[in-house]
């Protein structure tokens, strides 16, 4: 017995919302950098299960593979930058980043 | 194999020129002083070679590389890519050289600026080239990468962390939308590549209902990622923030290569991908979206920008509003025939040189501790130092659209595009919007020369270096040729559109 496809395609979608709702109401950045690697996962969930339906290749998968990569080098700015802040601000909070105001 | 690495040789040329800076920095010997003014001659040969390259594969014609088909769809080396690639490296020169100059004057002379800059460009090239999604999220990613860093190259400021932290968080999310979006039209169709995608939705997906509402969630979330990369209101709200807390060398790069580089993805995606009869439609596909675009982008930026104190967050509002109205462009490509894709192409070109100009002469404007930041810095500029005044009027004239600037061509070609498409209400108000933001930029002009300094109130002292000198020169010869003498470049442009259909 398999698993069918919509399965996966259903909690990859649910990944991804809870993802971009995390990123749009939570207020601390390291929440926020959590929320994004969360909707890149259901990103790759999505790449990897939808590869099943077209078995002749591995495109899917192949894109879910520079997915985890990317997302890893995009981490490491991330958190950088956070950290940055964190030193001159004292907080990782997003809602105090008020630096740059009209 | 040796082929197919002469028609990347544009790309190769920046990518191994960013490692030898690398290493040059990194293991050279150094004399007194910091390492910008060496490395910023250095990145401005490295993209100058990369843009003659680029010039002179366009010249001979890509059709007449034989290996120019090996690396598509990966990478697509046409006329249109070229183009982009003449245009970011010129971009990217400019603000290297403005950096060789501002960073020292600033005490920020560290050497890894340099290095961020070649490789975000490389990887902007690559998303200009992009003609597959795996393609278009990388180099999408590699150019970000380095332009968060850039951002917040200054550490020990508050305004230029907060700057990146915003920059980051947001295009990171504008990335994974993108991607989700993609993932979804990689399910309807099994496919990656920009030309099979189009096709099978061109096909009609096998009839399968189900596909269409996804396809239609996948369009709205492409759509939503590129707005955000294009710094398109409502997905501009980083725009202001990361322009006026960035280093101005940075802040230009963004304005100058990010949104070139954006716009060439935009066209690449919306032509390759959706670019059917019924997606290019008024009444089912993304037309009147990007026309709500380019119409809310234009409008509200406008408004805002004439409100602001800062003159860097001014340009930044006013960057936006260019991008608007490159968008009408955008939206009058759905008429067949290539005036459309060459106005924005052109307009692209000349908004590239106005906008470093423009950002080159603000830099000049001001020196350590002095630094031009609001209109009250700038008053009484006219007759204290002329030339920096005369330089700034000038940049700013041209982005206003005055004859005989590039910028007037450049509004000229998108609104002939405009009309010629149909799209009477929306050209209409690309000109109102002009008048408007001819409000901002002459304001810059009447503190400069009509207005004396309070007294006791801090001024801007203009600097003295021969690199942002440089950069202004080589500018405002782009702005007044590509003004006086448009027709050259505009037959460029034409050459250089995408074929769809």
């Amino acid at each position: 017995m398999t698993v069918p496809i919509h399965y996966f395609l259903v909690l990859a979608a649910a990944l991804f919302a809870t993802g971009a709702v995390g990123f749009l109401v939570r207020r601390n950045l390291l929440i926020l950098l959590m929320s994004i690697e969360l909707m890149l996962n259901g990103v790759n969930l999505t790449l990897v299960a939808f590869n099943r339906l077209y078995p002749a290749n591995h495109a899917g998968q192949l894109l879910a593979f520079f997915v985890i990569a990317i997302a890893a080098a995009e981490a490491a700015v991330g958190l950088a930058i956070v950290l940055a802040f964190f030193r001159l601000r004292g907080s990782v909070r997003s809602d105090e980043a008020t630096a740059l105001k009209h | 194999m040796k082929d197919a690495l002469l028609a990347l040789a544009p790309i190769l040329v920046v990518a191994f020129g960013g490692l030898g800076l690398m290493m040059t920095e990194a293991f050279g010997t150094r004399k007194k002083g910091g390492p910008a003014s060496d490395l910023a001659l250095g990145s401005f040969i490295v993209f100058m070679a990369g843009a003659v390259v680029s010039a002179s594969l366009w010249a001979a014609g890509p059709e007449q590389l034989p290996g120019a088909s090996s690396t598509a769809p990966w990478l697509i080396v046409d006329r249109f890519t070229l183009f982009f690639d003449t245009v970011l490296c010129l971009g990217a020169g400019l603000s290297a050289l403005m950096a060789g100059g501002y960073l020292p004057e600033h005490r920020l002379d560290r050497g890894e600026f340099f290095p961020l800059l070649v490789f975000s460009t490389v990887g902007a090239m690559i998303l200009a080239a992009s003609g597959d999604l795996l393609s278009l999220f990388i180099g999408l990613e590699t150019m970000s990468i380095g332009v968060y860093a850039m951002v917040g190259f200054r550490r020990g400021s508050l305004r230029s962390t907060e700057a990146a932290v915003k920059y980051f968080l947001l295009g990171s999310f504008a990335a994974a939308l993108l991607l989700y979006g993609g993932a979804l039209i990689y399910g309807i169709t099994g496919k990656t590549d920009f030309a099979s995608i189009g096709a099978a939705i061109k096909n009609g997906l096998g009839g399968r209902q189900a596909d269409f509402g996804m396809l239609l969630v996948a369009m709205v979330l492409v759509l939503a990622g590129l707005a955000f990369k294009v710094s398109s209101v409502p997905f501009h709200m980083w725009t202001p923030d990361a322009y006026e807390g960035a280093p101005t060398p940075a802040t230009s790069y963004m304005a100058v290569a990010v949104k070139s580089a954006a716009f060439a993805m935009m066209l690449r995606v919306l032509l390759g991908v959706f670019g059917d009869s019924a997606s290019m439609s008024w009444g089912t596909g993304w037309p009147p979206v990007l026309a709500a675009l380019a119409l809310l982008t234009m409008t509200v930026s406008n408004l805002i920008a004439g409100r602001q104190e800062s003159v860097k967050r001014m340009l930044a509002y006013s960057s936006i509003a260019h991008a608007g109205y490159v968008l009408v462009g955008v939206v009058a490509v759905i008429k067949p025939g290539s005036d459309a894709q060459a106005s924005v192409l052109f307009y692209l070109l000349s908004y590239t040189v106005s906008t470093a100009g423009a950002f080159a002469a603000l830099i000049l404007c001001g020196s350590r501790g002095r630094e031009a930041v609001s209109f009250e810095d700038l008053a009484g500029l006219g007759k204290r130092h002329p030339v920096a005044a005369f330089a700034l009027s000038f940049f700013l004239l041209s982005l206003a659209g005055m004859p005989p600037t590039a910028g007037f061509f450049g509004k000229f070609y998108i609104a002939r595009a405009g009309i010629g498409a149909g799209l009477n209400v929306l050209t209409v108000l690309l000109l109102l919007n002009s008048v408007i933001a001819a409000y901002y930029y002459l304001r810059v002009m009447v503190f400069m020369y009509m207005r004396e300094p309070a007294p006791g109130a801090p001024s801007a002292i203009p600097m003295r270096s021969g690199y942002v000198t440089a950069a202004i020169v080589l500018s405002a010869v782009l702005v007044v040729l590509l003004g006086v003498w448009p027709s050259t470049s505009l037959k460029v442009a034409i050459d250089s559109a995408l074929t769809f259909r």
